[in-house]
C-alpha cells in the first residue's frame, strides 16, 4: 500500500511548485509593469545604490550616486533589475507564501527573509564595485556567477530555514506525546 | 486534509538544514563552480549547435546559425549583409544556474550516493533543455527588438513583446527559479511514509 502513503506527499509537494510558480509570474508581471518599475523598483534600486556608497565611502572609495549608478573617479556600475535582490526577494516570497504555513509565521519569514536578503546584497553590491576597482579583471566573473548565484542559494537557504523552523521542536512533542500514550 | 503549519505540512520538507548540510552547500557549489569554469567551452557550444536547430525548424528557408565563442553566443545568419556587425550573447548569464543545481543537490545527506547522482543527471539534462530554450527565445528577442525597421517588418507588437517578455522572464526569475523547482521535484528526499500507515 506504499502507493497509497506516497501519493498525497507527492500531490502537495506538486501543489507547492504550482503555487511557487504562480506566484512567482504574478510577481513578476507585477514588478515588470512600468508604473510599479518607476515607482518602486526604480526608487528602490537608487536607495540601494545611495546606501551601498554610503558604506563605500566608509570604506574609503570616494563614490557618489547619480540615478541606479555608483561612480567613483575610477570605476562605475549601474544597479539593474537583477543586481538590486529584487529576483531573489521575489523567489524567496513566492516560496515563502506557497508553503503552508500559519499567516503570522509567513509574515515573521516574509520580513526576516527580505531584510536579509537585502543585508546580502548590500555586501554584494559594495563587494562588487570594490573588486572593480581593485581587481577589474575578476569583475566579470564575479558578477556574473558567484554573487549571483551566493545571493539566490541565500534566499534558497533562508526559505528552507524558515520551512524547517520549529519543525524539531514540534516533532519531539509529537515523539514525546505518542511515547506517553498507552 | 493537512492542516496549515502542522506537523505534516513542515515534514513533507524532509530536509534537515543544519551546520553539515549548510557546509554541503557550500562544497556543492565551489565543485559546481569549478566544472562549470571547466566546461563552459563545451556547454556553450552542445547549447548553441541545439538551439540552432530548433529555430530552423520554425525557419524557411533555414538561415540562423549559432556560434559559441569567447563566452558569447554569436547570433548569425545567411541573409544578413556581409558587413553588418553579429550580434554577441553573454553566454554565462544563461547557464550559470547550473552551479545552483549543483550546490542544491550536494545538500542532501548523502550527495555522491548513486541514486542522488542520477536525479541530478536528469535535473541537469532537464535544466539544459530550459537554458536551450531560454537560448531560443533570446535569438528570437534578438530579431524581435534589436534589429530596427527589419525587427517591425517581420515582428508584430504582439510577437516583439512576447519574445522580449519571455527573456527578461527567465533573466529576472526564470534562471534562478529553475534549480530550485528541479531540485524540489527530482533532487529532495522524500519523506518516509507515516509510521502504522504502510
Amino acid at each position: 500500500m506504499k502507493r497509497e502513503t506516497a501519493s498525497p506527499g507527492r500531490r502537495r509537494s506538486l501543489g507547492f511548485l504550482a503555487r511557487f510558480l504562480g506566484l512567482l509570474v504574478a510577481f513578476y508581471f507585477l514588478v515588470a509593469w512600468h508604473p510599479v518599475n518607476d515607482a518602486v523598483i526604480v526608487p528602490f534600486t537608487s536607495a540601494v545604490a545611495h546606501v551601498s556608497s554610503g558604506i563605500l565611502a566608509v570604506l574609503g572609495e570616494g563614490t557618489h550616486v547619480v540615478g541606479t549608478e555608483i561612480r567613483s573617479d575610477r570605476f562605475a556600475v549601474n544597479i539593474e533589475n537583477g543586481c538590486n535582490g529584487v529576483e531573489t526577494a521575489l523567489l524567496f516570497g513566492s516560496a515563502v507564501l506557497a508553503f503552508p504555513a500559519p499567516w503570522k509565521r509567513r509574515l515573521i519569514g516574509l520580513l526576516l527573509g527580505l531584510v536579509a536578503i537585502q543585508l546580502v546584497n548590500l555586501v554584494r553590491v559594495v563587494s562588487l564595485f570594490w573588486i572593480g576597482v581593485h581587481r577589474p579583471s575578476l569583475f566579470s566573473s564575479s558578477h556574473t556567477v558567484l554573487w549571483q548565484s551566493v545571493v539566490v542559494l541565500c534566499g534558497v537557504l533562508l526559505f528552507l530555514l524558515w520551512a524547517t523552523w520549529g519543525t524539531g521542536r514540534r516533532a519531539a512533542v509529537e515523539r514525546h506525546g505518542a511515547a506517553r500514550r498507552p | 486534509m493537512a492542516r496549515p503549519g502542522g506537523p505534516e505540512a513542515s515534514g513533507r520538507l524532509a530536509i534537515r538544514v543544519d551546520r553539515r548540510s549548510i557546509l554541503r552547500l557550500g562544497g556543492g557549489f565551489v565543485a559546481g563552480l569549478a566544472v562549470w569554469f571547466a566546461f563552459a567551452a563545451p556547454y556553450e557550444r552542445s547549447m548553441a549547435a541545439a538551439a540552432q536547430a530548433v529555430l530552423r525548424v520554425f525557419e524557411k528557408p533555414p538561415v540562423t546559425r549559432l556560434e559559441a565563442s569567447g563566452g558569447e553566443i554569436i547570433v548569425d545568419r545567411s541573409d544578413f549583409p556581409e558587413t553588418s556587425p553579429r550580434p554577441g550573447l553573454p553566454a554565462g548569464d544563461l547557464h550559470f544556474n547550473f552551479v545552483l543545481l549543483c550546490a542544491l543537490f550536494a545538500m542532501t545527506p548523502r550527495p555522491l550516493s548513486p541514486s542522488n547522482f542520477g536525479r541530478f543527471w536528469i535535473a541537469a539534462a532537464i535544466l539544459w533543455i530550459v537554458q536551450v530554450l531560454a537560448l531560443v527565445v533570446q535569438v528570437e528577442s534578438v530579431y524581435a527588438t534589436r534589429l530596427g525597421p527589419w525587427s517591425e517588418a517581420h515582428y508584430g507588437p504582439v510577437a516583439r513583446n512576447l519574445w522580449a517578455g519571455g527573456f527578461h522572464f527567465y533573466l529576472i526569475a526564470g534562471r534562478f527559479a529553475a534549480p530550485f523547482v528541479l531540485w524540489w521535484a527530482v533532487g529532495r528526499p522524500q519523506a518516509p511514509p507515516p509510521a502504522g500507515k504502510s
